[in-house]
């Protein structure tokens, strides 16, 4: 996978990531990277039609820092706008955003939305650690009910979104969760994601064991006890998280319905 | 027509002639239509130069709402109405706002179904031509345009060909309505010219 | 306006059946922004609705596709914005319209173009504000233009006074987007955008249109190539060109570094921007000036409002007021030398403008030692009238 990192980014030299030890962010990279190289190897597909691009966060720094890619390091929460500007310029781009919890379904919950409901071509990986990590642990959308962070110092008394219920309701066609703890699960959700011609979500939890003071073990561990697959829940969860494929569908993407309205007019020319 | 034209210290002629046109009404009686339909005729047609604004604004919903044509062989530049050459005025709240802006000897063209009152109609030259009731023989008010566009000809006939006006019309009406439009302004037209449409 | 070919056959684009053939039109301003933009090549059009700029953009929605172009609708202006810079960096001349309101939305994102030296093209077609304001005319944003966006950093900023200028200018707004790998705004009022004028098309390929330098036009291969680097304007890589490249918008090194930060580097990154269009406004700048010989008094305008400012100016000269007219086609940068340098000596520089007084002070700023007075002349909601600016100038002469 080194293959794929730059020599030198703009962080310095690609070893060490700058991530806090035990961070899922490396993970998530690592998967990433497996999951883009086999399909450059089986599908044929060319190195320069891949677009890393994420927003502002911990996961904002996977991409440009360290991808020997075609990438963009943009502002909170716009990942999807600008990916969507990408995908009007050349739709064969195969883009991958990363996102985090809080850029994702906070600022930028409008252009998540809209982006699944549009159906365009990107293979969204939202790394959730449940609160804002780059900014010293606030609360985020998706902060457990009862949780204390600097911003609930008294418990949160918010509601937490389910991010994948949400993709998918919104008209994602692939939507799935899993875990930092679940490697081959997360590189198959990926390499299905990019291969599907459509918006993919693909929600990670993702241990921050500094905010959540907590060893990284400790936290993988909790993410195989407290997560059960969809295809062994009987009735309610029981309190655990569902993980697993939530929606696999085929519906036209955004550019291939687009492409008729052009292809209308373009028939008459020479 | 208004002022001459004024040559400038550089030599040049930077003002010339502008014949002013302005159509009040309320909100839905194609007042804005009307004023497109002259701008295009004018320029694309007769080879003028023009400039068309409307007023926009809450006042286009059911209040005064106008739309302007300023005409000129040359440039224009400011680019509204300063004192009308010719008002059209399709409702009595549309004259009474801008009967006062329009030159001395200058056209009025009304309804009298919807303008009972020109104050001091002898200022002017004040033409009744029932477009809303002719509109109506023809199949409905949606027509009142082309009828009133119809009875104006004869006014400005000087200045613009009937086959201009005809074609600012029917690149601007549903393109199945062309034919039934043309026969509103040849019956607007007839009235203007006999005092009555058919 | 229209100069020699240089032209779309490199672009790869044809006009095909569904551009307008050459020959004189009668259409609003906001159309002839559009058109104008074909013409330059742009293919995409991201936007979102707002009065007075709904014109413009269903119009763009009819014409785009004809051509081959892509528009689509976006959730909100951040999102308009920020698509087209993707759109930008995708290797396509991206626009959008919008207002006020949309326009504040859009800062941030302007920002971030500024700094990554993106180029695009925003359209503001302003209204009355502040707040929501009123759905009439106005020059209220002149200063947002400059300013609006955090931090530093310069921006170009046209002033269309017609419907010819509609199409001109945003063509030259391209032009200057691509040449200075910059966003540049088209300050135009809802006068201008809903005004209908004819309108001169000229033929396709007399058309002189500007594509960004490219490394590969340079020929430097991708391991040696600097983002921001090698020339006053870097050649700007396309994503999908096997670049790897990399869009920041955090200060900068040239080869795209960020963590090499010193006060150095930041003041290096930040005054090469300004350098590149503050250094460069003679060139950048346009105006034109009439009556300017002798003149003792001199109106200076942009915009709609130069539309009533001519007629003034004209009407003054033949009641002996000596008037002279300069009318600012390009705001920002502002052309401080230029204006300098034209100007001679006069007594009052009157400032016409939709706005309480904007634009008056950069000119008072340049121009303050060669008058005595400058006058600003505003007015809110409507546009000037002749009568009106010219009773205030013989207020002030008399």
């Amino acid at each position: 996978m080194l293959k794929y990192l730059k020599e030198e980014g703009p962080l310095g030299p690609r070893l060490p990531l700058i991530f806090c030890p035990g961070c899922g962010s490396g993970q998530v990279l690592n998967y990433t990277l497996y999951a883009v190289d086999r399909i450059i190897e089986e599908d044929n597909v060319r190195k320069e039609n891949f677009l890393f691009i994420s927003g502002i966060g911990c996961s904002g720094r996977i991409t440009s820092h360290y991808m020997n890619f075609d990438s963009a390091w943009t502002i909170h929460g716009r990942a999807l706008a600008i990916a969507t500007g990408a995908l009007l310029a050349n739709p064969a781009f195969k883009i991958i955003v990363f996102t985090g919890d809080g850029d994702n379904a906070s600022i930028g919950g409008n252009h998540f939305i809209h982006a699944c409901r549009r159906n365009i071509d990107v293979t969204i990986l939202c790394l959730n650690n449940g609160l804002y990590g780059m900014t010293g642990g606030q609360h985020a959308p998706t902060t457990p009910l009862g949780m204390i962070t600097t911003t609930t110092p008294y418990e949160n008394r918010e509601a937490a979104f389910d991010l994948c219920k949400l993709a998918e309701i919104a008209g994602a066609t692939y939507v799935a969760r899993w875990t930092t703890a679940h490697p081959r699960q997360v590189i198959k959700s990926i390499m299905k994601g990019v291969r599907k011609r459509g918006t993919a979500f693909i929600e990670i939890l993702s241990q921050c064991p500094v905010h959540e003071k907590a060893s990284p073990v400790a936290i993988l561990k909790r993410f195989k006890r407290d997560t059960i697959p969809i295809r062994r829940a009987e009735g309610p969860a029981e309190g655990k998280t569902l993980i697993g494929e939530f929606c696999d569908l085929d519906r036209k993407e955004w550019n291939e319905s687009y492409q008729e309205i052009i292809d209308q007019f373009l028939a008459g020319s020479g | 027509m208004s002022a001459q034209g004024i040559v400038d210290r550089e030599g040049r002629m930077s003002k010339t002639p502008r014949f002013e046109i302005r159509i009040a009404g309320f909100g839905g009686q194609g007042v804005v239509t009307i004023g497109r339909i002259l701008g295009e005729a004018f320029t694309i047609y007769e080879g003028k130069n023009s400039v068309n604004t409307h007023s926009y604004g809450p006042e286009s919903r059911g209040g005064a709402c106008k739309s302007e044509v300023v005409v000129s062989e040359g440039e224009i530049h400011y680019p509204n109405v300063r004192k009308a050459d010719l008002l059209i005025a399709l409702s009595q709240v549309g004259l009474d706002t801008y009967i006062s802006d329009l030159k001395e000897g200058g056209i009025v063209l009304v309804d009298p179904r919807s303008v009972k009152n020109v104050p001091d109609r002898d200022k002017y030259r004040v033409h009744e031509v029932p477009t809303m009731d002719i509109a109506h023989e023809i199949g409905g008010v949606k027509f009142q345009n082309s009828v009133a566009l119809g009875a104006l000809y004869p006014l400005i006939a000087h200045m613009i060909k009937e086959s201009s006006l005809r074609q600012g019309i029917s690149n601007n009406v549903p393109s199945e309505t062309v034919e039934i439009n043309m026969e509103a302004f040849k019956r607007g037209m007839r009235y203007a010219k006999e005092g009555k449409a058919e | 306006m229209p100069k020699k070919a240089r032209r779309n056959e490199a672009a790869n684009i044809s006009p095909g059946p569904h551009f307008l053939k050459p020959g004189k039109y009668y259409l609003q301003g906001s159309e002839a922004c559009i058109e104008g933009a074909l013409m330059a090549g742009c293919r995409v059009y991201a936007g979102y609705p707002i009065t007075p700029a709904v014109e413009t953009m269903e119009y763009a929605s009819r014409r785009f596709p004809q051509v081959g172009g892509r528009f689509i609708q976006m959730e909100d202006e951040i999102a308009s914005a920020c698509a087209l810079i993707g759109s930008s960096w995708g290797g396509a001349k991206a626009l959008t319209a919008t207002s006020g309101p949309g326009f504040s939305l859009m800062q941030e994102a302007i920002s971030i173009a500024v700094m990554s030296e993106t180029p695009m093209v925003i359209v503001d077609i302003q209204r009355a504000g502040p707040g929501q304001g009123y759905i009439t005319a106005s020059q209220q944003d002149v200063m947002q233009a400059r300013w609006g966006h955090h931090g530093d950093g310069p921006i170009i900023a046209l002033a269309p006074a017609s419907v010819q200028e509609m199409f001109d200018l945003t063509i030259e707004a391209f032009t200057l987007s691509e040449q200075w790998r910059t966003p540049v705004l088209v300050m135009t009022e809802e006068t201008v955008a809903h005004m209908r004028e004819p309108l001169v098309i000229p033929p396709w390929n007399e058309v002189e249109v500007r594509e960004r330098k490219k490394p590969q036009d340079l020929g430097i291969p991708p391991g040696d190539y600097l983002p921001w680097g090698h020339n006053t304007v870097a050649p700007m890589a396309n994503w999908g060109e096997g670049y790897n490249v990399n869009f920041v918008a955090l200060v900068h090194l040239e080869d795209g570094n960020i963590t090499r930060y010193s006060p150095q580097a930041n003041y290096h990154c930040v005054e090469r921007l300004q350098k590149k269009i503050e250094g460069n406004a003679d060139g950048i700048t346009r105006i034109e000036a009439k009556f300017l010989e002798n003149c003792k008094h001199l109106i200076i305008c942009y915009g709609a409002v130069s539309r009533t400012a001519m007629e003034a100016a004209i009407e003054a000269c033949e009641e002996g007021l000596e008037v002279g007219y300069l009318r600012l086609i390009t705001l920002w940068p502002f052309p401080e030398e230029k204006l300098r340098r034209i100007v001679g000596t006069v007594d009052t520089i009157f400032v016409p403008e939709m706005n309480l007084g904007m634009m008056r002070h950069p000119i008072t700023e340049a121009l303050r030692d060669q008058c005595r007075k400058v006058v600003s002349i505003p007015s809110l909601g409507i546009l000037h009238s002749p009568e009106y600016i010219l009773s205030k100038v013989r207020e002030e002469t008399s």
